[in-house]
């Protein structure tokens, strides 16, 4: 318990540093976000609407560094991260609401190809040196191919020429969304080629480095001892799986992280909602407080993977338990 | 003991390494018996061939180990109710019936040799449920104390993980496992080498104990000739996945008949008995892709004559009692006289037990 609560102090300190980077970054930039916001502006502004737009964007510029840095910590332990200029509602409430597409979406993808990629690994490692070993360089080669090819690849023929499954948007806009089966099921087949598309991307890596872990621990002591206390076969493997899923275990709770930054291209294929969608926006309206709140949103997620990973290890693994207990 | 019958009968085994033109034979004819309730010592340096034969055996070899030839029969039961098992004919289902209930095996690192992610208990509960499936869990685990204790270690070690016992901890909960289930074949492989020379000393005199109690058959696999005659009846020498010499343990010991298991013994200070200077065995093992013509051993032999490098010695009694020795010195019709080291007399009447 002492060294998950020694971890969770180092990761507190990065968060730290994270926010306060945060918030030097765009005060070092050339320019600044209110004369950005402020040249938008058409009409007549009034000096108070100029006042109004900088207590918005976190307070008064003039103030001295130290209480602009103190008020914004103190936003944001109120979860306030500023109003965002292009879509001119709170970053947070954006943040909430496109957040469940990307999790909806990649996270349930990036599940479904851990699992399956990991059970092939195994399998396909217990059988090392059999005609299955054929599937190394298909694996190799799905592996290698760029997601927004395969991405688009699969739309065109798909979506586009055959017209299995929808083109874009994650349901149909002419259905109003609710708890109806209607929308459920639109829902549902919107989401079937872009999982499918990252499933088949990711599922290679996740199921090669599965086998690899699976052939070197298969040919350790103890799994021949299982062999030869006479177990079943499916025990035999569980005993080698067990200790070969590990690595992949940290690399996974590590690709959660990456989760939120790698919605791009996916969602930009697909011309899905969600963060990776975002992004683009905020960075392309140059739309400061919606950056600043993405860059936080993503860091945290990388952080809170880590720490799940650490965790993880800790549980899973008597030998580091043991190691870092004394 | 009554009459014993052969739990173990071995002939022309033989066990290559890859297939085809790339075969290496790691194991070339062997051939043996094993009493019930007999220890079988099996000497040699590494890569002489000494493990590989006993995972051939037991089908335990992993790829690309192949059995190439043989025939290895394993009886179990007593008499009159006897059931013979070809092992080499075996399927998985019958191995997996005859593996530890029968035949169990201990390694030389018992730390790999236990799962590092279970604790100690988790395994001994396993194996004894696999083969018996409507035991109790409390059975179970007063059986598991039961082993421990056969072995000196307390009950509070069926928590500990494997890391976090010493090697001699380890070993002993090897052997208490591989005699969980009463087998009457157990197999040694080194279990004492990478232990430190006390441990290994207790080690060995348990076993002898164990052994003397549950009469169990024993292979036990060692470079260290001093050791296996304590324990063994019958010593076997191996060399380049030959037998080069098979014998009584305490004649083989004290009166050896091979050039190689001379240089055995030399290169072992013994546990008793007077000092004396350990010469060892010049030069290393042979390559077994390109193997010298004529004896394996000649090259690296001081006895060597001309014939040892052209011809391959075979393994024949080398006197009237019966011992086996695969060295053309004792051939008359090759050499005239037998080096005296190599022709000391028998001490009888010390015969092992």
């Amino acid at each position: 318990m002492r060294v998950i609560l020694r971890r969770l102090g180092v990761y507190a300190f990065t968060a730290w540093v994270t926010i306060t980077v945060n918030f030097i970054l765009p005060r070092l930039m050339p320019g600044n976000p209110f004369d950005q916001i402020a040249a938008k502006l058409t009409g007549v502004v009034t000096a108070q609407e100029l006042q109004a737009i900088k207590i918005q964007l976190g307070g008064d510029i003039n103030q001295p560094m130290i209480e602009q840095y103190w008020h914004y910590l103190n936003q944001l332990a109120h979860f306030n991260l500023g109003v965002s200029i292009t879509l001119s509602s709170p970053v947070s409430t954006i943040l909430a609401g496109q957040i469940w597409w990307t999790v909806g979406l990649i996270g349930v993808a990036a599940v479904l190809s851990f699992l399956i990629g990991t059970v092939l690994g195994v399998v396909f490692g217990w059988m090392r040196g059999s005609r299955a070993d054929n599937v190394i360089p298909v694996a190799t080669f799905l592996q290698s191919v760029p997601y927004y090819f395969l991405g688009t690849v699969l739309i065109m023929a798909f979506a586009s020429h055959w017209h299995f499954f929808p083109l874009e948007n994650a349901y149909d806009l002419s259905i109003t969304p609710g708890w109806h089966w209607d929308f459920i099921s639109s829902l549902l087949r919107h989401s079937e080629l872009p999982i499918l598309s990252i499933v088949l991307s990711s599922l290679a890596g996740w199921m090669l480095g599965m086998r690899n872990m699976m052939v070197t621990i298969a040919g350790e002591d103890f799994v021949l001892m299982a062999v030869a206390k006479g177990l079943p076969r499916r025990r035999v493997i569980w005993h080698a799986a067990r200790s070969a899923i590990l690595p992949s275990i940290a690399n996974f709770t590590l690709a959660i992280g990456l989760l939120v930054s790698g919605s791009l291209l996916v969602e930009q294929i697909f011309n899905y909602p969600g963060v990776g969608n975002l992004i683009l926006e905020a960075v392309g309206g140059e739309d400061y407080p919606l950056i600043q709140g993405i860059f936080l949103l993503i860091t945290f997620t990388v952080l809170g993977a880590s720490f799940l990973a650490d965790i993880l290890y800790y549980v899973l693994d008597p030998r580091i338990r043991t190691a870092t207990a004394h | 003991m009554t009459l014993e019958h052969n739990i173990l009968d071995v002939q022309d085994f033989c066990v290559d390494y890859g297939y085809g033109e790339s075969a290496v034979r790691a194991v070339s004819d062997v051939s043996f018996t094993l009493g019930a309730s007999r220890v079988l010592g099996v000497a040699g340096e590494s890569g002489s061939g000494k493990s590989t034969l006993v995972y051939g055996l037991t089908r335990l070899l992993r790829a690309p180990g192949v059995i190439s030839d043989g025939e290895v029969t394993f009886t179990i039961g007593a008499e009159g109710d006897q059931r013979a098992f070809d092992l080499l004919a075996a399927t998985e289902q019958d191995l997996r019936a005859i593996r530890w209930s029968h035949i169990s095996i201990v390694l030389q690192s018992a730390l790999s040799a236990l799962n590092p992610m279970r604790r100690i208990g988790r395994e001994f509960d396993e194996v004894l449920r696999t083969h018996d499936k409507n035991s109790s869990k409390e059975s179970r685990h007063e059986r598991a104390i039961e082993l421990l204790a056969m072995v000196g270690l307390d009950a509070d070690r069926l928590d500990r993980f494997p890391h976090e016992l010493s090697g001699g901890q380890r070993q002993r909960i090897m052997i208490a496992m591989a005699l969980a289930l009463r087998p009457e074949l157990v197999i040694m492989d080194e279990p004492t080498t990478a232990l430190d020379v006390v441990t290994q000393r207790e080690i060995v005199s348990e076993l002898y104990e164990l052994r003397r109690q549950l009469g169990f058959a024993m292979i036990f696999i060692t470079h260290d000739l001093s050791l296996l005659v304590e324990l063994a009846d019958e010593i076997m020498v191996m060399y380049a996945g030959h037998i080069v010499e098979r014998a009584a343990a305490t004649d083989l010991y004290h009166a050896p008949r091979h050039p190689y298991t001379l240089g055995l013994m030399n290169s072992f200070p013994p546990l008793h008995g007077e000092r004396k200077e350990l010469s060892g065995i010049p030069g290393t093992p042979p390559d077994l892709k390109s193997l010298p013509a004529g004896c394996s051993f000649s090259p690296r032999c001081a006895y060597a004559m001309d014939i040892c490098h052209s011809s391959k010695p075979p393994l024949v009694p080398v006197d009237e009692t019966g011992r086996l020795a695969a060295c053309w010195l004792h051939d008359p019709s090759h050499s005239h006289s037998v080096p005296v080291e190599l022709a000391r007399k028998h001490v009888r009447g010390v015969e092992a037990q």
